[in-house]
């Protein structure tokens, strides 16, 4: 695959991507969340069509139209959310679709079975039997009936994404046979992985994404540190520019506006304390799990916490209320922006005011020209474009529809903005603006928590830094005190570091 | 609020409990008589005999009409002290009436009488209570295997057109041209074919007469209103209209009402007190209203209790009960009025 | 004339240089009377986009009104005709409003049926008739809202999905409602609310039905488009998650929206005993089914997130004009049954292929 661009509304997923993978080895694809993997693999399974570059499949260049197309190529995916139907066998499910038959129509159910123990047998789980429902299976199980479906197609090429995502490490040892057994026949097998452990015992070569874009093809899997393996996958690849720091002042530090003490929920993150003063931006730095988004959430009331409580102002609030915290004057822009935090099937203006609406209200009776009004003023404030407040949000680039998720709380006169991951799915063009507008909300007087997991953006961002590994805060510092590789040793430390 | 309603649901009670006391579908006259052929001692009367269980299943009583079966059922065994009644719960689903057949079965109660939801698909229990020695009175719905009764007593639904129309017809027999409307019951039910059926059949003996429109609504006050605005808007003038059933007629009367129309004669179905009482009055386009007797429920009992206690039916011959028993749908007018009025029902 | 809306869907983030160019951050106030002339052109674009989406059902109901005007020229485009469509389309039209703000929240309320049964049961007893006019009026009303109340705290504060909540509030209802008539036809006595249906009461040419009617729907619109609640109903329909992010109780908002539609059934069910003169413990039958089909043809999205009232009760009156001109034409319930079904294809046919050419 070479120069591989798939445009969404909004959003280059794919900005030219290239990956090159050999018969028989491993290929492990790494890249963060939203760095753009499944949306290839998407283009390489024929579910999204690529709106450039070219595809070479042995020697020759095809389109993948269709799912059955690239089935037909010999190219089988098996997604993170297995696509397994539970209520049919083990037998059913992977020959489901080119069931042997008789006259066309009469399924062969006993030559289905043991054509399906055959494949089991090859794939060293003999244990799986053919005729139990999958729904009964482990996950590890299924897994491996996934595989045998894919096998089950005279197949070349296995993409597998995240396979050891639900698995133990005595199901993931087993995995890593099957995939051995698959090698061993010559198929290609494309590993996708967050855990760098696993890609240094499997993989053969790995191809890094970020942001739509390959920033490092076919490095030796065994060979490239882990350092240089997570810069890549997390450090910048374009110079950002970050707006400049205030002078730091000699005047006592403003009372905090936000305070955090002891807040804990249980199985997710362990007591949390934290201030936040006026001005000031505070940054969680931690992976994926790490529980950074859950405290996030808990300050802001939207899970209850089982422990702690969070003071606004000297007074707390209600726990596990959004109403209170909002009232109280805090603003969440949330990770999952389309998901969670737009309504994509309105406007602009509807979107930036929907958390103030009774301003605009008598006895709820709306004003809509005050409304649009206002909607129009903050969003000219955040130079959000198009400068047209009734188009449908969801025409909007990534970094204008989270500008129009600031101009939300801007227009509600929030005091604590939390902002979880801000500049995810935001091209890297525009970062920079989102950046300059943080720094200037937090200059006229905004207190600002600032969640990423790219590391040199907290770093660059944020006044003070807290570092999160596993539900705990390890380490707190000025984010001046603080360089990448100090903060990524911070965060994988516990991983193995060869 | 509760407790003021429960004072409603009290209404009409009354006239159900006198109507039951009245003899079976077919009688046209109070039950004085005495059977003549006395000679027939196995004949059952009125004096208590051995005792007898008569288990009995029906439907869900979600109409005036079923409900007035459950009731002269209770109230013509309340009659008999020797006679003990094993009632179910109503229901309109047709596994869960199977059910409580086969509970009544099983409690091996002495007669059975059934009036099935649904008659084909209650068939197999019918045998089932046949084959254990339980005699079943089917009430009605008709089961689709003669054997899975002793004996079925019903309605006449292709007569009750026939009379209708023969009703109507005499009426208009002198009017040149004259137009009839039919305002029908659920439509894909057999019942309401035939008696559309009957009411064709009888209008043909009258070249005078045409029907001009036909609608169907659902046996609800709501859809008669509905679908007799429709049809007088449709008709700007119409001689008569037969109307298959009073609850809805109530509806229908209401549209009647509301559109200000006269000057036709309306004949009912089913036999509801609230028609009766206005056909007694003569004060609305009622004229008359063709019988559907839930009467026949309290015949069921009293043929059920006389196959309890092995005997015939007195006023007839023969020493068994008969195998089954059509009930006539008479017209009632403001002639005879005041004689059906205790069997309406509400 | 500009055209903001369908330019920015085109273009994307690039239509950004072909409209205006970005201005800095000014006040609000050195720009306005740029800006006004700005917001007609706005709003007439939305404006049209909801006419588009209606402009379909006003085309088939336009197509039945011909098809009832060729076959039965004198009994279809007669007053006493129009009187009599309305007047069927008020009862399932109030109830119809109420689904239109449910399902535009996302839920679905398969009770409404079922309510307007108890709510009309229970309001004819011959204990509540007593206390007249303001008694059967009160009564359905409040049975209404009870049973909206009850909907409601099963789905916001119980975690019930509605489908099931609604679907259990079916069965009781109608339960109920058998349970206090036993199966009997109540008749209305008070004249009061018996003279609201005939002729004597219409208010030039009005029927009080009607007007109850148009009013709800009034009242119905401003509220889903004028109001914080009607934007509320909107958020919560359309992401209910970035709706609670954005601090607004969902909770509380769906126990409202149910409230409100129990408020219509009971309403409803005043009407259809003005209208039957009687309570029946199987009114309403179906009324469920209508009022969905009638708000989805309308174009409410069955996702929630987009609702139309005028689309609803165009629905409504698709219905009933349907009804009306099979049944002056006296064609029978099998008939009446294939074509309804059609034209609910063939609307949303329609109004999908107006929808795409709309904004293309």
């Amino acid at each position: 695959m070479s120069g591989i661009t798939k445009i969404f509304p909004g959003v280059r997923a794919l900005d030219g991507v290239d990956l090159e993978v050999q018969a028989g080895e491993v290929h492990c694809l790494l890249g963060q969340n939203g760095a753009g993997k499944s949306t290839l693999i998407k283009v390489l399974a024929g579910a999204h069509q690529p709106d450039g570059g070219v595809i070479t499949w042995q020697g020759e260049e095809v389109t993948l139209k269709s799912p059955v197309a690239a089935m037909k190529l010999g190219i089988a995916t098996i997604y993170q959310e297995l696509d397994l139907v539970e209520g049919l066998s083990v037998a059913e499910n992977i020959f489901l679709g080119h069931e042997p038959t008789t006259a066309g129509f009469v399924v062969r159910g006993r030559e289905a079975r043991s054509s399906a123990t055959a494949l089991l047998k090859r794939l060293g789980h003999p244990e799986i039997q053919a005729h139990r429902p999958v729904g009964s299976l482990s996950a590890a199980q299924q897994q491996i009936v996934s595989m045998a479906r894919a096998l089950s197609h005279d197949v070349r090429l296995i993409v597998m994404d995240e396979p050891s995502a639900a698995l133990d490490p005595d199901e993931v040892d087993n995995l890593f046979r099957v995939v051995a057994t698959l090698t061993a026949d010559n198929v290609a097998v494309i590993y996708i992985s967050h855990r760098l452990e696993e890609i240094r015992r499997i993989g053969d070569r790995v191809t890094v994404i970020k942001d739509g874009r390959t920033v490092a093809v076919a490095l030796p899997a065994k060979e490239t540190p882990t350092r240089e393996v997570v810069a890549l996958m997390t450090g910048r690849n374009v110079e950002y520019v970050f707006p400049e720091r205030p002078a730091p002042t000699t005047a006592a530090p403003a009372e905090p506006v936000l305070r955090v003490e002891g807040l804990a929920r249980h199985g997710e993150f362990e007591p949390v304390d934290l201030e936040l003063r006026p001005g000031e931006i505070v940054g969680l730095a931690g992976l994926v799990g790490s529980g950074r988004s859950e405290i996030l959430e808990t300050i802001y009331g939207a899970r209850k916490p089982s422990a702690g409580r969070v003071l606004v102002n000297g007074t707390p609030l209600r726990p596990g209320s959004v109403p209170a915290a909002v009232r109280a004057g805090l603003g969440l822009a949330p990770e999952e922006r389309k998901a969670q935090g737009l309504l994509m099937l309105e406007s602009v203006t509807r979107n930036v005011t929907v958390s103030s609406l009774s301003r605009f209200a008598r006895i709820g009776w709306l004003d809509h020209s005050a409304e649009r009004a206002e909607a129009r003023a903050a969003t000219r404030e955040l130079s959000l474009r198009p400068d047209n407040p009734d188009v449908p949000i969801r025409t909007l680039s990534g970094g204008n529809q989270q500008k129009a998720v600031l101009a939300r709380w801007l227009l509600r006169g929030c005091r604590v903005l939390l902002l979880d991951e801000p500049t995810r799915g935001v091209d890297v063009g525009a970062r920079a603006e989102l950046y300059a507008v943080i720094r200037r909300l937090a200059d006229e007087g905004l207190a600002v928590l600032l969640v990423s997991s790219e590391v040199p953006e907290v770093l660059g961002l944020a006044d003070r830094v807290l570092v999160l590994r596993e539900g705990r805060i390890v380490h707190r510092a000025p984010a001046q005190e603080l360089d990448e590789h100090r903060v990524l040793d911070l965060v994988m430390e516990g991983s193995p570091t060869p | 609020m509760p407790e003021t309603s429960r004072r409603g649901l009290l209404f009409g009670t009354a006239a159900i409990s006198a109507g039951a006391f009245l003899t079976a579908c077919t009688s046209n006259e109070p039950d004085k008589k005495e059977p003549a052929a006395n000679t027939q001692p196995a004949a059952a009367d009125d004096k208590p005999g051995a005792p007898v269980t008569i288990g009995f299943a029906g439907p869900q009583a979600d109409h005036g009409w079923l409900n007035a079966i459950n009731e002269n059922a209770k109230s013509r065994a309340a009659k008999y002290s020797e006679v003990t009644l094993d009632i179910t719960e109503g229901s309109n689903d047709t596994a869960a009436q199977i059910g409580q057949v086969e509970t009544l079965i099983n409690k091996k109660v002495d007669v059975l009488v059934i009036l099935p939801a649904d008659g084909k698909a209650l068939t197999q229990v019918g045998l089932k209570a046949m084959r254990a020695g339980i005699p079943v009175i089917n009430l009605d719905r008709i089961f689709a295997d003669p054997q899975a009764y002793r004996c079925w007593v019903g309605g006449d639904n292709y007569g009750m057109g026939v009379s209708a129309g023969n009703y109507i017809g005499e009426k208009l027999k002198d009017k040149p041209n004259a137009k009839v409307i039919e305002l029908a019951g659920i439509d894909n039910l057999e019942l309401t074919q035939q008696r559309t059926q009957g009411f064709d059949d009888a209008l043909k003996n009258f070249p005078n007469i045409k029907k001009v429109a036909r609608q169907a609504a659902d046996f609800t006050v709501e859809s008669g209103q509905a679908k007799m605005a429709q049809l007088l808007q449709a008709q700007p003038s119409f001689d008569a209209l037969w109307n298959h059933d009073d609850d809805q007629g109530v509806g229908a009367l209401r549209a009647i009402q509301q559109a200000g129309r006269d000057g036709f004669l309306m004949v009912g179905g089913a036999g509801a007190k609230a028609a009766m009482d206005a056909i007694k009055a003569d004060n609305s386009v009622l004229k008359a209203t063709v019988l559907y007797p839930p009467t026949m429920a309290a015949s069921a009992i009293d043929l059920a209790r006389a196959l309890g206690q092995a005997k015939g039916v007195s006023g007839l011959a023969e020493l068994e009960i008969p195998a089954s028993l059509t009930c006539y749908s008479a017209v009632v007018d403001k002639e005879n009025v005041d004689q059906y009025l205790p069997t309406g029902f509400s | 004339m500009k055209q903001p809306a369908s330019e920015a869907q085109h273009g994307g983030p690039d239509a950004a240089a072909t409209s205006e160019p970005p201005t800095p951050a000014t006040t609000a106030s050195s720009t306005s009377a740029a800006r006004s002339t700005e917001e007609k052109g706005g709003w007439r674009a939305l404006g049209l986009r909801l006419d588009v989406r209606n402009l379909s059902l006003l085309g088939v109901l336009a197509a039945l009104i011909i098809v009832g005007g060729i076959t039965k020229p004198d009994q279809f485009l007669d007053t006493n005709n129009l009187q009599l469509v309305l007047t069927q389309a008020s009862v399932i039209g109030v109830v119809t409003v109420g689904m239109t703000f449910v399902i535009t929240s996302g839920g679905i309320d398969l009770s409404v049926g079922a309510i307007v049964a108890l709510a009309s049961v229970w309001a004819t007893t011959l204990a509540t008739q007593e206390y007249g006019f303001a008694g059967i009026l009160f009564t359905a009303v409040v049975v209404g809202l009870g049973c909206g109340l009850v909907n409601g705290l099963l789905i916001a504060y119980g975690g019930m999905v509605p489908f099931i909540a609604t679907l259990a509030m079916l069965a009781s209802a109608r339960g109920l409602a058998l349970q206090l008539t036993d199966g009997k036809t109540q008749i209305v006595t008070v004249n009061s609310v018996l003279d609201l249906g005939i002729p004597d009461s219409y208010i030039l040419g009005i029927p009080p039905l009607v007007l109850v009617f148009a009013a709800v729907t009034v009242i119905g619109w401003l509220v889903l488009n004028r109001t914080t609640f009607g934007r509320r109903t909107v958020a919560v329909g359309g992401n209910a998650e970035a709706a609670r992010l954005a601090g607004i109780d969902v909770r509380r908002q769906r126990l409202y929206l149910y409230l409100l539609s129990g408020l219509c059934c009971g309403i409803a069910a005043f009407l259809l005993i003005i209208l039957a003169g009687s309570g029946q413990n199987t009114n309403g039958n179906l009324y469920e089914l209508d009022a969905i089909a009638a708000a989805i043809i309308g174009g409410t999205l069955l996702s929630g997130g987009r609702g139309t009232i005028v689309g609803s009760v165009l629905g409504v009156l698709v219905f009933t004009t349907i009804t009306n001109i099979f049944a002056l034409n006296n064609l029978q319930s099998d008939v009446q049954q294939i074509a309804k079904g059609a034209i609910i294809v063939a609307a949303v046919l329609v109004q999908r292929r107006t929808l795409r050419n709309g904004e293309a």
